[in-house]
């Protein structure tokens, strides 16, 4: 299905929703985005409305998809700091040797199972931060997983997510800020917030049988219309990112479809631009393997994942950063159940076409006194990351940056050079815009209520 | 009053306040459907659950930050039981209450294995022991208890003027006071500052659980026998008296958290959000005064009972009036269809049970947020969430033939015995017209009579 035949292919989107959303008030808003119940067509189509004028201050064509690797990956296995001499001492039975791991030069190399994210950094098109960490280092994975998603120094209750926040702070009617941000999966706090966000959910479920669809249609069309609306909607966005293509076949894991579907819905003309994938099954604390073994199979499926995104999102790719984070890194030393436990800093790899190859920040060392309790130390704070693509790949201005999407972030100053090609500073600045609140107090319902009728 | 009037008041009673309706339940329920609501709330015992093997108090806090497997296994083991409970009352009228009351103080079992392995003897031994009593004895255990204290972080906090504040230079945390007001008791717009909220957290500082590490390495007074029970820290609780809405609540130790928060449960901002949210759970996402007052009426004059106010609540003429607009929640749905079929998923088939509700987003015990899982029909009947239903509705219907292979019966003559004339011309028909049994069940599943509540 090329992008031309979307439109044809889809039915009319419910118009309530689109006019509830693009209406800016604020408290349909936050009913949306709270819920992220909008489905994906919705976004198809009210893009198609936008006045010309809208398109002048973002990179409208730039892709940005954040994979959150959940669990706390162990960067140390993902990429080998070869240049490191306690390397070998300090893995033990985790160690790989340097003969079967793909080579990014003479400082470190990649884990044998990474082979399309080798040939990507091959391309010029892969980037890694080998010690990334986030302010909060407490090594909880509730805790720490909050903290790389709300963007914030110190967690806050009610925070939003930092992705929301930066969509918030682009001008109304920017084309990024209108495609919205897209959910896959799952509902992370990165996307929570005022702005309406799309969701769309992979599933390993035998599809819907098209007479039972005709016969639901005919019962819902007599007598509940809305469910048919709803459902119509969320059967064409699945069909949509699920079209029979090259790879997007059923034999594949739901994580991998997860990165099809995004790629197919992000390729779109019309389509979302920025979105969010969660992958578990880092929390490797015992009988983590080397070269074979359980994190040597996660890193395959994400290896084969990114690599489907490539493929399907084609063109596109020119105009696309992939990061992957995790909310933190492993014990250096292995644990008694030949796994490892939480730590601290872990490596980041950034993939796509408008990605500058190279390092992000050095490499802090093994050495006792060059450790932080014990574990690898960041030299680089994901925020400084974070605001780098922000700025240079989508056009987010340096002032919204460091206000109100990363507040009380002088410590991680503005990372630069993480693209090919920066947008330039002049259309930075043109997308100004009014300050939101990194926190929400989310008109909750009670107190709409009181609003309206009075407090007890 | 015509038959079929009375098959509508019986599909309202078992869809709106019940689990959803079993095979003949409307015959058994019609001749006075609200009459089968009360008999639930007069017998309080019914609530509980009594499997002998499920663990007690002290023997679920044992297992308290112990290791992965064992916390889960116990989880499992109370999943099991409350499915099993779900699909034992004509109605389920006090089963859903419990799980309106287990949702206002929603936890997550991904944040600490204390509430992982303690949140089903939670639900238990507080929630269904309460839920036709006060009010007040529910918030209580509830912050009494381990799950919650780990929760929202109240064993760390410490009053900084305390003994071991001082000493150690720490301070409050206020997460579970701030929840409190916000989410358990008042509710935003209720009356209180943030002021309160720092008041709140004072109060109960000290409230705390003997924390795995305590218990292993005897930190903090902890032992191997506490492990994971609520223990007060007196040497951690903030001295002096506090000043909470006005009130100046004096320096009595643990009792002076109980008697605030006896008071934050009887308060009649308390009183309005409850019934608010009870109206808008039960009956319509905009709830108005004609509704919500009276039911906070009943619950002031009574000093706080639940079973007055779910009588209440049942005694409004749009408990049975109102349109069914609302849209069963996944986890409503998934037992409303197993009560329809009367096969249960446990063990080793549990999984067409977990899968669905992972991919609709509604695992129990699971809710990252201390909000809950929200009440509003608009959430769950977004487009992406309507074509999992359906995926899961087809999945369902394809797992019952192979839990039950000789399953006879056919999606029309069940759709009979569970809606009778409350199923529409349109629903019969697409009924009849599926092929086979999987695509009737999946239609009948996916129909507003079994979707809407």
């Amino acid at each position: 299905m090329s992008d031309h035949h979307d439109h044809d292919d889809l039915p009319a989107v419910d118009q309530r929703i689109v006019s509830a959303a693009s209406e800016g008030c604020a408290e349909s808003r936050l009913l949306l985005s709270r819920r992220s119940m909008l489905g994906v067509t919705a976004a198809l189509f009210s893009s198609a409305f936008l006045p010309d004028f809208a398109r002048a201050a973002t990179n409208a064509e730039a892709r940005f998809l954040v994979v959150v690797l959940r669990g706390g990956m162990d960067g140390m296995g993902l990429m080998i700091p070869k240049l490191d001499p306690l390397y070998a001492a300090k893995r033990k039975q985790l160690a790989l040797p340097f003969a079967s791991t793909l080579s990014l030069g003479t400082d470190f190399a990649l884990h044998p199972a990474l082979a399309r994210v080798h040939a990507m950094y091959n391309d010029g098109d892969a980037a890694f931060a080998p010690a990334a960490g986030i302010p909060l280092l407490n090594r909880s994975h509730f805790e720490c997983q909050d903290n790389l998603e709300n963007g914030l120094q110190v967690n806050e209750a009610n925070s939003t997510g930092w992705i929301n926040r930066f969509l918030g702070a682009l001008p109304a009617g920017d084309p990024i800020r209108d495609k919205r941000g897209l959910e896959i999966g799952d509902a992370p706090l990165i996307l929570r917030g005022p702005e309406p966000v799309l969701g769309w959910s992979p599933t390993w479920f035998e599809k819907s049988n098209p007479d039972t669809v005709a016969r639901l249609r005919a019962v819902y069309t007599a007598n509940d219309p809305s469910l048919w609306a709803s459902l119509e909607n969320g059967l064409a966005a699945d069909a949509l990112a699920l079209a029979a293509g090259a790879s997007g076949g059923n034999d594949i894991s739901v994580l991998r479809r997860g990165f099809v579907g995004a790629a197919r819905l992000m390729r779109a003309a019309s389509g979302p631009r920025v979105s969010v994938l969660s992958v578990g099954g880092w929390d490797t604390h015992s009988q983590q393997g080397g070269l074979t073994g359980q994190f040597n199979d996660r890193l395959s499926e994400l290896d084969q994942a990114l690599g489907d995104f490539k493929i399907e999102i084609g063109a596109a790719w020119a105009n696309t950063v992939v990061i992957c984070v995790t909310e933190f890194g492993r014990t250096v030393e292995t644990n008694g159940d030949t796994g490892t436990d939480h730590g601290i800093a872990t490596t980041s790899l950034m993939v796509g076409g408008a990605v500058k190859a190279g390092f992000i920040g050095d490499w802090p060392g093994l050495a006792p006194a060059q450790l932080y309790q014990g574990d690898l130390r960041p030299t680089v704070d994901l925020r400084s990351v974070f605001k780098g693509i922000l700025r240079d790949h989508i056009g987010v201005p340096s002032a919204a940056l460091d206000s109100v999407v990363f507040p009380d972030s002088a410590t991680a100053p503005t990372y630069g050079g993480l693209v090919k090609s920066p947008v330039t500073a002049a259309r930075v600045a043109s997308a100004a815009r009014v300050q939101r609140q990194p926190t929400i107090q989310e008109v909750s319902p009670i107190a709409r209520y009181r609003q309206q009728y009075g407090g007890a | 009053m015509s038959l079929s009037e009375q098959n509508k008041l019986a599909h309202i009673a078992l869809s709106r306040f019940g689990m959803g309706a079993k095979s003949g339940s409307i015959l058994q329920i019609r001749v006075n459907p609200k009459s089968a609501l009360i008999s639930e709330l007069n017998n309080p015992a019914g609530a509980l659950i009594t499997t002998a093997s499920l663990p007690s108090y002290s023997d679920a806090c044992q297992a308290v930050e112990t290791d992965f497997n064992d916390e889960e296994k116990i989880r499992q083991r109370e999943l099991t039981a409350r499915i099993l409970k779900h699909t034992r009352p004509h109605v389920g009228f006090v089963e859903r209450l419990v799980l309106f009351f287990s949702n206002h103080f929603s936890m997550s079992i991904n944040k600490d294995g204390a509430i992982r392995a303690t949140i089903g003897q939670l639900e238990r031994d507080v929630i269904r022991k309460h839920v036709l009593g006060n009010f007040k004895d529910m918030l209580l255990g509830v912050m009494r208890h381990p799950a919650m204290l780990a929760y929202l972080d109240n064993d760390d906090s410490m009053g900084p003027n305390s003994v071991t504040g001082l000493a150690w230079g720490t301070g409050l945390n206020k997460n579970l006071a701030r929840e409190i007001l916000e989410l358990h008791t008042l509710g935003v717009g209720g009356g209180y500052a943030e002021a309160d909220v720092a008041s709140l957290a004072r109060i109960i500082t000290g409230w705390s659980y003997v924390r795995g590490w305590e218990a292993e390495g005897r930190y903090n007074g902890g032992t191997p026998g506490t492990r994971g029970r609520y223990v007060f820290r007196p040497d951690w609780h903030e001295p002096g008296a506090h000043v909470l809405l006005g009130k100046t609540y004096a320096p009595t130790g643990i009792n002076q958290g109980a008697t605030a928060l006896r008071a934050l449960a009887v308060h009649p901002s308390t009183a309005q959000f409850l019934a608010f949210k009870l109206v808008r759970h039960f009956i319509t996402d905009t709830p108005t005064p004609a509704m919500v007052n009276p039911v906070a009426a009943a619950f002031k004059s009574s000093g706080g009972s639940l079973k007055a106010t779910a009588l209440a609540l049942i005694n409004l003429p749009e408990a049975w009036t109102a349109p069914l607009t609302k849209l069963r929640t996944p986890y409503e749905l998934q037992i409303a269809e197993m009560r329809a079929l009367g096969r249960v998923y446990l063990h080793n088939n549990r999984w067409p049970f977990v899968a669905a509700l992972a991919a609709l987003r509604h695992a129990p015990w699971e809710r990252p947020a201390p909000d809950g899982y929200t009440d509003e029909s608009v959430y769950w009947m977004g487009p992406d969430a309507m074509r999992v239903r359906l995926e899961t509705a087809q999945l369902n219907a394809w797992s019952l033939r192979q839990i039950s292979p000789s399953f006879t019966r056919s999606a029309l003559t069940l759709a009979a015995g569970l809606f009778t004339s409350a199923l529409s011309r349109e629903s019969r028909a697409a009924i009849a017209a599926a092929p086979d049994l999987q695509n009737g069940l999946a239609t009948l599943f996916m129909t507003p009579e079994f979707q809407r509540r």
